[in-house]
């Protein structure tokens, strides 16, 4: 008889045991939840009366315990959406689907509004009868402000990148139209000057000569400026289309050699060409190409004072075919070398001001071997002279 | 003689045009668009043709159109434009034009030799 009561009493003392461990778990998850501050969460009768208030919520929401409990959940929505009913609408899709997740507009005590990320989830008890809902709110107004401000700033961007863009377009168009326009009448001048100075208007008094030839001269430099601007207005417009062909460079270099070794030859300088491999062929425009390499030659020879050499050398290196223009020339200062291939830059030096340029002849030439897949490099030192290094991909 | 149109809107540089080729025995005639210079081919078979490609009423282009298909045997068309690129060249090849010169690149002695060449006259 004592052991059955011992028996009771100890099963009793467990259960109660439990009991009291269960209600102390209770006490601390109620103390948790009305202790967070970052999340509204509150519980809601069925019908969406509140019926618990937390410290996030009041922090949130702006009212306290005693001012909210009892009044409906609508009282946290904007007019709009209380007319469109989506408080009870929220309710309804909480019970259909277990939880409805929002983000919107919401409205503080004080009537100020503020972005939310809101959760409702339907409670049930055991025989599935919805017993209620609980609400987790957070407030995201800083984050809803940061995101408007680049949504905006990205609008903007876009509008200016735009701009940009039909500004850039119409400068091209204009340097081409005014180009073309200059052109007209430069070359009317070089018929004119080139009849008189090249004896077609019969015999022109000696004295005359030395200043017609310097207007022709002049003229011929405007007539390479303006030629200079077309061809780059064309590049930049993305006008050029690269008629490309199996080029052996060695010939090429060659041809472009011989075709300037009168001017080079001229100025006293030694030209060389070394190439290392016998046979190299590349995919390019041999016209486009040769161009660029002629303005490589022709600056290595305008850098160089009179007497100095012009190497170039070509040579197959890995997956490029290398070409290399060097000179003993005046070279280039470190601190220049960055901006060298920038449109109108041209680098002070001790033959720049003798050397008649444009400052569009390396942008262009970087432009066409870039059009070609390839690379082009400068070394230099002030004094010693320059190596420009043109790297083209090998035919595949 | 050789006989030779040149077709060019600009007054001047008709005019030096002229004067430099005539002054090398060449008989020139001038045209200052693409409609003149038709109406002058139906009654006189030029050697050559120096032709610019940008004049207004009718361009180098619409000439070649309408010239070409009905070249006479011996008339050669060497175009001479300030058009360094573009569809207007390569429209004018198209068209059966094989020599373009660049207005800007030539001086009259350049000019001379680039007709005689395409002449063969041995000068």
């Amino acid at each position: 008889m004592t052991a059955r009561i011992d028996t009771t009493r100890n099963r009793l003392t467990k259960l109660l045991t439990r009991h009291n461990e269960t209600l102390a778990e209770l006490k601390r998850y109620k103390e948790l939840v009305e202790n967070v501050q970052d999340y509204a969460i509150f519980l809601m009768d069925k019908n969406g009366y509140v019926q618990t208030w937390n410290k996030g919520a009041k922090r949130t929401n702006g009212y306290s315990a005693s001012e909210i409990i009892g009044k409906h959940f609508s009282i946290f929505y904007p007019k709009e959406d209380i007319k469109k009913q989506k408080p009870q609408q929220e309710l309804i899709d909480a019970q259909k689907f277990g939880r409805i997740e929002d983000e919107g507009w919401r409205i503080h005590k004080d009537g100020s509004k503020f972005w939310s990320n809101v959760i409702i989830t339907a409670l049930f008890d055991d025989s599935g009868t919805l017993t209620g809902f609980a609400k987790v709110t957070r407030n995201l107004t800083e984050r809803k402000i940061q995101e408007d401000k680049l949504k905006k700033a990205n609008v903007l961007l876009k509008r200016q990148q735009e701009e940009l863009k039909r500004l850039n377009g119409a400068k091209d168009e204009f340097i081409s139209l005014a180009s073309h326009q200059l052109r007209t009448p430069a070359t009317a001048i070089k018929q004119l000057l080139g009849i008189i100075l090249e004896g077609f208007a019969g015999d022109v008094p000696p004295h005359l000569l030395p200043p017609i030839q310097k207007s022709y001269e002049s003229n011929e430099r405007l007539i390479r400026i303006v030629n200079s601007l077309l061809k780059v207005a064309q590049i930049d417009a993305g006008k050029v289309v690269l008629d490309k062909t199996d080029v052996k460079i060695n010939d090429l270099v060659r041809d472009v050699i011989l075709e300037q070794q009168k001017t080079i030859l001229a100025r006293k300088q030694t030209v060389t060409f070394v190439p290392k491999n016998v046979s190299l062929t590349v995919q390019a425009d041999p016209q486009y190409f040769r161009m660029a390499l002629e303005n490589l030659v022709d600056n290595a020879s305008k850098y160089t004072f009179d007497g100095g050499t012009i190497e170039v050398t070509t040579k197959s290196q890995k997956d490029d075919i290398v070409v290399a223009i060097s000179d003993n020339g005046v070279g280039i200062a470190s601190e220049n070398l960055a901006s060298l291939f920038e449109k109108f830059q041209r680098i002070p030096n001790d033959l720049s001001q003798s050397v008649v340029g444009s400052g569009l002849g390396l942008y262009w030439v970087k432009k066409v071997i870039e059009l070609h897949d390839g690379r082009i490099e400068v070394k230099s030192e002030v004094g010693k002279g320059t190596t420009f290094t043109i790297y083209l991909p090998k035919r595949k | 003689m050789h006989k030779i149109l040149i077709v060019e809107d600009e007054d001047i540089l008709r005019e030096a045009y002229y004067a430099t080729l005539s002054s090398q025995g060449y008989q020139c005639d001038v045209a200052e668009n693409g409609k003149v210079a038709l109406e002058k081919c139906q009654t006189t078979t030029y050697d050559l043709i120096l032709l610019d490609l940008m004049m207004p009423v009718m361009s180098g282009v619409k000439f070649l159109e309408k010239f070409m298909p009905n070249v006479p045997d011996g008339t050669e068309v060497v175009v001479l434009s300030n058009l360094s690129s573009g569809v207007e060249l390569e429209q004018a090849m198209d068209l059966g034009v094989y020599r373009c010169l660049l207005k800007s690149d030539v001086s009259p002695k350049e000019l001379v030799a680039a007709v005689r060449n395409e002449l063969g006259d041995e000068g």
